[in-house]
């Protein structure tokens, strides 16, 4: 590692960049391992003095500022494969409450929800092949365009992955027939722009990995409709 | 002991009383890391909050095996308080009633004598020649800028940036 790297992890943790440098260390970190490390022991090294802090209450209602904002956004912007983020379960639920009484007192028809995402699922030539139309509450509307045809003993597994350099593809599940399908998925952040929707081929029963192992069929970005 | 880890394990899974644990548990001394560098607690409260918020919604990428939780939790502060200092004039920090939240006469030299007698970063830092050491501390306990250290040592900024660089160096070798 060069000195100059750990000269600048040092600088930065300490905080004496300005704020262009900075941002530039950040945008660096995923893709740079050493200088990750390098700014991981500068951290430690200095974390002592951070703990030599004279404790101070947090403001009066710090606590319920802090648990209103979270009511306000998904739980989590990341979320690993296999582990979930429930959103913030009591407000959230109350909120959804408070909303479907208030349709029902004015009087308006439930109607079918509008997606929140689209996604066109274009395959290698350029070919637009899936349509998928992602919802608020977890479902996510398949539709097939065209002629598809399924590889012998294989299944289609659809998969999204949120636009963040550390996420992973999440399985939102199987779909055994060529037809419009809805699927429920886990538990996940409203689905939002540059979120990859892709399907591949899976073997029968899905992927054993819990990511995608067969070849794609298409995949696209996430637009809202307007 | 608190298990730091295991908490943030727990709002990476939604658990809102792992976040509001982690808040009892850190949220003073959080507070008086933020009051030092930021001086007004109304800013010092506001980048805690911040940094909950930030830790809540990022915990599922901590990963223990690149560094220690706790040291992810404060660099989280760190980041918001030194964001929201930079984006301010040091003039806005400190309104003269608010003098009495800057408690310490000489928060720097308070940070480095409550450092533990047995610390390796104590005497590391007391190794240090007293003028680097105590550009490290001002730039680290309180956020100043090379100029701002400059300016309160009367010395040149090029002097300045040549004092912390050798003393973060330095410390950087004692320390590995």
């Amino acid at each position: 590692m060069t000195r100059e790297l750990r000269d600048l992890a040092d600088e930065y943790v300490v905080g004496l960049l300005d704020p262009a440098e900075a941002a530039a260390v950040e945008a660096r970190l995923a893709a740079e391992p050493e200088l990750a490390r390098a700014v991981e022991a500068a951290r430690a090294r200095f974390l002592e003095l951070d703990l030599t802090a004279e404790p101070a209450a947090p403001g009066d209602g710090a606590w319920s500022r802090i648990e209103r904002r979270l009511a306000e956004r998904p739980a989590a912007e990341v979320v690993p494969l296999r582990r979930r983020t429930a959103p913030w379960r009591g407000i959230a639920a109350a909120a959804m409450a408070a909303s479907v009484l208030l349709a029902a007192a004015l009087g308006w028809q439930l109607s079918r929800p509008e997606p929140l995402m689209i996604a066109v699922l274009i395959d290698e030539t350029g070919e637009p092949r899936v349509l998928v139309e992602a919802f608020a509450d977890d479902t996510t509307r398949v539709t097939p365009l065209g002629d598809l045809a399924v590889p012998e003993g294989r299944t289609m597994e659809l998969w999204t992955k949120l636009p963040d350099p550390e996420a992973r593809p999440i399985s939102l599940g199987l779909l055994t027939e060529v037809a419009a399908r809805t699927v429920t998925g886990p538990d996940l952040p409203a689905p939002r722009p540059g979120q990859l929707f892709e399907i591949t081929f899976e073997q029968e029963g899905g992927s054993p990995t819990g990511g995608p192992t067969g070849p794609i069929l298409g995949k696209g970005f996430a637009k809202p409709p307007r | 002991m608190t298990d730091h880890a295991a908490l943030l394990a727990g709002c990476a899974r939604g658990d809102a009383a792992a976040l509001r644990a982690l808040f009892e548990a850190e949220g003073p001394r959080m507070t008086g890391v933020a009051r030092r560098l930021l001086r007004r607690p109304d800013l010092a409260d506001e980048a805690v909050q911040d940094a909950f918020v930030a830790i809540w919604q990022k915990a599922a990428t901590y990963d223990p095996a690149r560094g220690a939780a706790l040291g992810w939790i404060y660099a989280i502060l760190r980041n918001r308080a030194l964001n929201m200092l930079r984006n301010r004039a040091r003039e806005d920090l400190t309104a003269p009633e608010d003098l009495d939240a800057v408690r310490e006469a000489d928060p720097v030299e308070g940070a480095y004598e409550r450092l533990d007698a047995s610390s390796r970063l104590r005497a590391c830092l007391a190794a240090l020649d007293p003028l680097k050491r105590r550009c490290v501390l001002m730039a680290y306990v309180l956020g100043f800028t090379h100029g701002e250290i400059a300016g309160r040592l009367a010395a040149p900024l090029g002097t300045v940036k040549t004092w912390v660089r050798r003393g973060l160096a330095a410390l950087r070798e004692c320390m590995t």
